[in-house]
C-alpha cells in the first residue's frame, strides 16, 4: 500500500447555518480511480471546491501526498498537481483546442519545459488531435468535455478531479471517455470523479464514497456500495423526490 | 516567424529613413503614427491580451510627461537638456510605479468597473496635476530643447518615436509569445478557469498593467519634450484614452498588427483628410468609434479573417 | 461647531442635486444594463437649454423645466432606439460603453463649436438672495434647486412604484423575456426609460446651471459623478441615488472645506474605489437584482 494521494479528515463546510458537508472522511490511494456519488445536492461539488481551494473549509483537514494543504488557493492546488475538469466545460472560447490545452501544460507541473510534448500527449489521449486547430467555441458537448479533461491532463497532474466527465455524452462517447480515463490512470494519474452514469462509475472505480445531504453514508468497492441498503435508500428516496417534482 | 521579424524590421527601417526623403509635415505625420501606434499597442498589452480595458490610459501619458517637467523645473531650473534620455526613462519608470500602486485595488475590479475606475484615475490625476501648485500643470511646465544642432526638430523626435515604436512592438511580441502572454490570454478568456490552471492571475495582471504603463510613460515623456511646453490639458487628454482603444478596435484587438493598422487609418483620416478642420478632430474620433462598433466590431483584421473569432471583451 | 454645521448643510444641499443629476444614469444602468457615458452630456445640454431659455425668452430655469425635460426626453428616446439599441444588439453591452463614449466626445466637440468653450452660468434675479436658518445660511438658488430636486425625485419614485408604466419598467428590468411575453413592448420601454433618464439629467442640468458654472467639458465630470453616486447608493432606484448623492455631497464639501477645493474629486473617487472593493453592489444594492 503506497502513500495516499489525498486524505480528507472530518471535512465540514457550512454556508450560513446550512451544512453542506458534515465531517466527511475519505482517502484516495495512489494510482486508483475513486468515485464520489450521491443524490443531487449531496455536497459533491462542494467537496471538489474545498479540495481545489475554491472554498475554504469550515472545519477538518485536507492532506495532499502527506502534506496538510487545508485552505490553499486554486493556484497552489494547480501548481502542486491537482487538476480539475469542470462539470460544465469551461474552455477558453476564443482560443483553439490546442491553445487551450497548451495553457494547461504551460502552467502545469512540468512548467514551461516539454509543453509541446505534454500538449500532444493530452490531445492524443483524449482523441482530439484532429480538432487541434478548431476554435473551442462551437465544439459539440462530447468534444468540449474531452477538451476539458485534456486541458486538465496537460498540466501533468498527480490527481485529477473530474466532475461528471460523462454527463451529456451518448453511449459511444461515454465508452470513449471511460477508456480515456483508464489510460490516464495507467499513465500514473490518480483520478477522483463525480459521476451520475452508474455504468461508468461501477466499471471504472476502485473505491467509491457515497454522500447524501452532506454526510458520508457508505464507502467501499463498487460491489459493496451497490449492496449497501443505506445507498439504495438514499437513491430511491431521491428518485422519489425527483418524481414529485422536488 | 522569421519572415515576420524581417518584415517588421524593414518596415521600421523605412519609417526611420523617412526624414531623409520626405518634407517636414509628412515626417510629423509619420511621427504621429509611431506615437499613436505605440500607445495603442502598449494599451493592448493589458486591454487586448488580458481583456482589462482601461478607459483612462492617458494618465500614464500625463504622468510620463509631467515627471520630467517637474524635475526640470525643480532641479535644473529649466535646463538639463542633455539629460533628456534619462528624464524620459524616469518618466516611464514613475509611470510604471504609479501603475503598480493603483494596480492592487483596481485590478480586483472587472469589466466595466475597471474601465470606469481607470477613467476616474485619469480624471482625478489630471485635476490634481492642475490644482496642486507645486506641480504647476495649470500654468504649464517647460521642457528644455534637447534637439542637437545637426538635426531638424521633427527628424530628431521622429527617430525617437520610431525607436519607441520598435521597443513597444518588441515588448508586445515578446509578451505574446511568452508564457506570460498565454497566461494573459487565459485571464481574458476566463479568469476563474485560469486560476484553476495555476495561472498566477494577480501577478500577471499587475505585470501587464505596469509594463503597459512603463511604455506609455516613455511615450508620454517623449511627447512632452516634443511639445516643449506642457499643461494638464495637453497631456491628460481624454481623447488619447479613447484613441488607444479605437486604434486597437479598428485594426483588431489583441493582435500586434491591429493597433498599428488602426493608428495608420486614424492618422490618415485626421491629419490628411480632416487636416484643415482641426476643431472637428474629437467629433471625427467619436464618430469613427460609433461607426466601428456598429459596422465592424471585430476590426479591420477581423473583416478579412475567414473564421472570425468572437470578440472577447471584459464581461460585465 | 457652526462652520461644520454650515459645511454639512451645504453638503446636503449639494448632495440632493447630485442625486438628482445621477438618478437618470442609475435608472438606465438598472433597467437596460447600459453604462451611459453620454449622461453628462444630457446634464450639460439641460444647462445650456435653460441658459438659452433664460437669455432669449427670459424664462426662469425652474419654470422652464418642463420644456427642457420634454426636449431631452425626446432626444433620449431617439438616441436609445437608434444608436444604443443597435450597439447592444450587434455587439454587447460593453460595446454600448464605447458607443456612448464616442457620442460624448462628438457632443462635447459640437457644443464647443456651437456654444463656445467658455465658462457659463445662469444668473437669475434671486441669485444673490439667501435664507437664514438660525446661524446657518442657505442661498435662495440652492434652496430652490434642492427643493426641485427632491420633488422630482419623489415624483420619479411614485412613477416607478405606483403606475402601470413604472410596473412595466420594473418588469422589463427584472425579466425582459417574461415582460415581453406578458405583452410589454420591451423596446419601447427601453426607449422610454432612456428618455426618462435623459429628461431627469436635463432637468438637473438646468438646476445645476443656476448653482455652478459649466462648460462643454463639464460633461465628463458629471458622468463620473453619476457613476460614483450610483456605486455608493445602489443601482436603479431614486432612493439609492438620493443616499449616494447626499453622501457624495457631504464628502465633497467636507473635503473642499478642510482639505482644499482641488481635492474634491480625488476624495470622491477614493470613496468610489473603496466602495467598489468593499461593497460593489452599493449601499442599497441593485433595485432590480432580485432575479438576476
Amino acid at each position: 500500500m503506497t502513500e495516499p494521494v489525498l486524505e480528507i479528515r472530518g471535512l465540514t463546510k457550512r454556508f450560513r447555518g446550512l451544512v453542506a458537508l458534515d465531517h466527511v472522511d475519505f482517502t484516495v490511494p495512489e494510482g486508483t480511480i475513486c468515485g464520489l456519488i450521491g443524490p443531487n445536492g449531496a455536497g459533491k461539488s462542494t467537496m471538489f471546491n474545498l479540495v481545489t481551494g475554491f472554498l475554504p473549509p469550515s472545519e477538518g483537514e485536507i492532506r495532499f501526498r502527506g502534506t496538510p494543504v487545508t485552505g490553499w488557493s486554486p493556484q497552489q492546488a494547480g501548481r502542486s498537481g491537482v487538476a480539475r475538469a469542470f462539470q460544465i466545460a469551461r474552455p477558453f472560447p476564443g482560443l483553439t483546442v490546442r491553445q487551450n490545452v497548451r495553457i494547461g501544460a504551460l502552467f502545469g507541473r512540468s512548467g514551461p519545459r516539454d509543453v509541446e510534448a505534454a500538449t500532444d500527449t493530452a490531445l492524443a489521449l483524449l482523441g482530439i488531435e484532429d480538432l487541434a486547430d478548431r476554435p473551442a467555441e462551437g465544439l459539440t458537448v462530447g468534444h468540449l468535455r474531452r477538451l476539458e479533461v485534456a486541458r486538465a491532463l496537460a498540466a501533468r497532474p498527480v490527481l485529477l478531479l473530474a466532475d461528471e466527465p460523462c454527463a451529456g455524452l451518448n453511449p459511444a462517447e461515454t465508452d470513449a471517455m471511460i477508456a480515456a480515463l483508464r489510460r490516464i490512470r495507467d499513465g500514473g494519474v490518480t483520478i477522483w470523479l463525480v459521476e451520475h452514469d452508474m455504468r461508468a462509475v461501477m466499471g471504472l472505480c476502485d473505491r467509491i464514497l457515497v454522500i447524501s445531504a452532506g454526510r458520508a453514508i457508505a464507502e467501499g468497492t463498487p460491489g459493496e456500495v451497490a449492496a449497501n441498503p443505506a445507498v439504495i435508500a438514499a437513491y430511491l428516496g431521491s428518485e422519489e423526490q425527483e418524481a414529485h417534482g422536488a | 516567424m522569421t519572415t515576420r521579424i524581417l518584415a517588421t524590421l524593414v518596415f521600421l527601417a523605412v519609417l526611420a529613413a523617412a526624414p531623409a526623403f520626405v518634407p517636414p509635415f509628412e515626417v510629423r505625420v509619420l511621427s504621429l503614427f509611431c506615437f499613436w501606434g505605440a500607445l495603442s499597442l502598449a494599451w493592448n498589452i493589458l486591454g487586448g491580451f488580458a481583456g482589462y480595458w482601461s478607459f483612462g490610459h492617458t494618465v500614464f501619458v500625463g504622468v510620463g510627461a509631467f515627471v520630467p517637467g517637474v524635475i526640470v523645473a525643480k532641479l535644473f531650473d529649466g535646463g538639463g537638456a542633455e539629460l533628456m534620455p534619462l528624464l524620459v526613462l524616469v518618466g516611464g519608470l514613475v509611470s510604471a510605479a504609479f501603475a503598480g500602486i493603483i494596480a492592487w485595488p483596481l485590478l480586483r475590479l472587472r469589466g466595466i468597473y475597471f474601465a470606469i475606475a481607470m477613467l476616474g484615475v485619469a480624471q482625478v490625476t489630471g485635476e490634481l496635476s492642475a490644482a496642486i501648485e507645486w506641480i504647476g500643470g495649470g500654468v504649464g511646465l517647460s521642457l528644455p530643447d534637447a534637439v542637437p544642432a545637426a538635426l531638424a526638430p521633427e527628424a530628431f523626435f521622429h527617430y525617437i518615436f520610431v525607436g519607441l515604436l520598435a521597443l513597444t512592438i518588441g515588448a508586445a511580441a515578446w509578451v505574446r509569445g511568452a508564457r506570460f502572454g498565454q497566461g494573459l490570454l487565459a485571464i481574458r478568456e476566463d479568469e476563474d478557469t485560469a486560476r484553476m490552471l495555476a495561472v498566477p492571475t494577480e501577478g500577471y495582471k499587475i505585470a501587464a498593467l505596469v509594463l503597459s504603463a512603463f511604455l506609455t510613460g516613455l511615450l508620454g515623456a517623449t511627447y512632452g519634450f516634443s511639445l516643449g511646453y506642457i499643461t494638464t490639458d495637453s497631456v491628460f487628454r481624454t481623447d488619447f484614452s479613447l484613441n488607444m482603444i479605437v486604434h486597437a478596435l479598428l485594426g483588431g484587438i489583441g493582435t500586434i498588427a491591429g493597433p498599428l493598422l488602426g493608428a495608420a487609418v486614424m492618422v490618415v483620416l485626421t491629419q490628411v483628410v480632416l487636416g484643415e478642420m482641426l476643431n472637428l478632430h474629437l467629433f471625427a474620433t467619436g464618430a469613427l468609434v460609433v461607426a466601428m462598433v456598429l459596422l465592424a466590431p471585430q476590426g479591420f483584421l477581423g473583416l478579412w479573417r475567414r473564421k472570425p473569432r468572437a470578440q472577447r471583451e471584459p464581461g460585465p | 461647531m457652526i462652520p461644520l454645521l454650515q459645511t454639512l448643510l451645504d453638503g446636503l444641499v449639494l448632495g440632493g442635486v447630485y442625486a438628482f443629476a445621477a438618478v437618470g444614469f442609475s435608472l438606465i444602468f438598472g433597467v437596460l444594463g447600459v453604462v451611459n457615458l453620454t449622461h453628462g452630456v444630457f446634464v450639460v445640454l439641460g444647462a445650456y437649454a435653460a441658459l438659452l431659455l433664460h437669455e432669449v425668452v427670459g424664462l426662469d430655469p425652474i419654470l422652464g423645466l418642463p420644456l427642457v425635460m420634454a426636449a431631452l426626453f425626446a432626444l433620449g428616446y431617439l438616441y436609445q432606439r437608434t444608436l444604443i439599441a443597435a450597439a447592444v444588439e450587434r455587439a454587447s453591452l460593453v460595446a454600448s460603453l464605447l458607443v456612448t463614449f464616442g457620442v460624448a466626445l462628438m457632443a462635447r466637440n459640437l457644443l464647443q463649436i456651437v456654444a463656445s468653450p467658455d465658462v457659463r452660468s445662469i444668473a437669475t434675479a434671486y441669485s444673490f438672495a439667501g435664507l437664514s436658518l438660525g446661524p446657518l445660511r442657505i442661498d435662495l438658488v440652492r434652496a430652490a434647486g434642492l427643493l426641485t430636486s427632491l420633488v422630482l425625485l419623489f415624483g420619479l419614485a411614485l412613477l416607478l412604484n405606483r403606475t402601470a408604466f413604472g410596473r412595466a419598467i420594473r418588469a422589463t428590468a427584472q425579466q425582459p423575456v417574461g415582460a415581453a411575453l406578458s405583452g410589454v413592448n420591451v423596446r419601447h420601454v427601453h426607449g422610454l426609460t432612456f428618455g426618462l433618464g435623459g429628461a431627469f439629467a436635463g432637468a438637473s442640468g438646468a438646476v445645476i446651471g443656476m448653482m455652478l458654472p459649466f462648460t462643454p467639458s463639464s460633461e465628463a465630470a458629471w458622468t463620473l459623478n453619476a457613476f460614483v453616486v450610483v456605486t455608493l447608493g445602489g443601482v436603479g432606484s431614486p432612493q439609492g441615488a438620493l443616499l449616494g448623492g447626499l453622501l457624495l455631497g457631504v464628502i465633497a464639501t467636507l473635503t473642499a472645506q478642510y482639505v482644499g477645493p482641488a481635492f474634491q474629486n480625488a476624495a470622491m473617487f477614493l470613496v468610489l474605489v473603496l466602495m467598489l472593493l468593499l461593497r460593489p453592489q452599493g449601499l442599497l444594492g441593485h433595485a432590480f437584482a432580485a432575479s438576476r
